[in-house]
């Protein structure tokens, strides 16, 4: 192959390793933070409430960690609602609110699966 | 105010270099890939520009696939004909031996009105003054006229002229001395204050323009002020 045809061809295969890599790294991520969350509403279900708090701060602080990375690669908007939630749902969990907290962390699992969603490479999202 | 600014000077410097990389010919004439590759990125370029709310990546990726997809066909075109003549086209010869091509004309819906227009504003006052107009894949008209038509060259006239065609080399650019210029003259500094001191001037600072050609012709412009 001709080497001119390197570059392009690098600069492609990267962007391509780049948007895969993303997808899966989102996927994992929610996938993660959903787990935490179903965890938190059990607790929440229970009425252990010191726990829901616990879990429910810690998933909170993981999403936290990965805010950058969510700015740089996700709209912006579909990730400020994701943390409007998230903090919703924490006032919900110290209120010791049950059901709203299990409505909040209901809508907050469903967000967190939209940005993944928006980052998976299928032919939904393509067309 | 200061993403908008951050983000302008990412695009901007992202899209300069990416259209230096298509060549010289992307900013002048666009055959129909570089529009709508330049129309493309001016357009997505605007919009993380102008929306926060849109990663400034969102712009970046689809700005550097279309770079490199545009890249990877101009190399596919320089090494592939028919690769080329489908992404690019092939000029079209509208008049042939000062006849009218109609079909040609139809296939590539070009009408009278502009052909004469294009005609009269290359000098050409009608049809028969043509030899050959040819449809360019850039869109221009490329007129070719009769022999008769042409003003006569110095070759056709059997005139022995001497060539006196020449590059001037620019050594002094408005008071900076250009030594990349001046090494591959073959001059030095020693030649270039010599120079200066003919002209009557002491230092390379009061000079606007020195060039020189490959006749030795040394051409000086004086800079407005200088004593």
């Amino acid at each position: 192959m001709k080497k001119a045809f390197l570059p392009p061809i690098a600069v492609l295969a990267a962007i391509l390793a780049f948007s895969l890599w993303n997808s899966r790294a989102m996927t994992v991520s929610t996938d993660r933070w959903r787990s935490q969350l179903q965890q938190a509403d059990a607790l929440a279900q229970a009425e252990n409430w010191p726990d829901t708090v616990a879990t429910l701060t810690k998933s909170y602080d993981d999403w936290s960690r990965c805010q950058t990375w969510l700015h740089i690669v996700s709209e912006h908007d579909a990730v400020d609602d994701a943390e409007a939630m998230y903090r919703r749902a924490m006032a919900f969990a110290a209120a010791r609110e049950s059901s709203e907290l299990r409505a909040e962390l209901a809508d907050l699992r469903d967000q967190l699966r939209l940005l993944a969603e928006m980052e998976r490479f299928s032919i939904k999202n393509v067309l | 105010m200061m993403t908008a600014f951050a983000r302008t000077v990412i695009l901007y410097f992202l899209i300069m270099l990416g259209l230096r990389l298509m060549g010289k010919r992307q900013i002048g004439e666009l055959e129909p890939s570089e529009l709508v590759l330049t129309m493309m990125i001016s357009d997505l370029a605007t919009v993380p520009m102008q929306d926060f709310g849109i990663p400034l990546l969102a712009g970046v990726i689809p700005i550097l696939t279309l770079l490199a997809l545009s890249m990877l066909l101009s190399q596919l075109s320089l090494y592939n004909l028919r690769f080329r003549e489908l992404v690019c086209g092939r000029p079209a010869v509208l008049i042939r031996n000062g006849q009218l091509q109609q079909e040609t004309m139809r296939k590539n819906r070009y009408t009278l009105d502009e052909l004469l227009e294009e005609l009269r504003s290359q000098g050409f006052s009608g049809i028969g003054d043509v030899k050959y107009a040819v449809l360019e894949n850039s869109g221009q008209l490329s007129v070719l006229p009769w022999t008769g038509q042409q003003p006569p060259t110095a070759a056709q006239l059997g005139l022995d002229l001497e060539d006196d065609v020449t590059l001037p080399v620019i050594l002094i650019n408005d008071g900076r001395v250009l030594h990349k210029n001046l090494n591959s003259c073959g001059k030095d500094d020693a030649w270039l204050r010599k120079t200066l001191k003919r002209e009557g001037l002491s230092s390379p600072q009061e000079v606007f323009l020195l060039t020189l050609d490959e006749q030795g012709q040394v051409f000086c412009v004086k800079k407005e002020g200088a004593p």
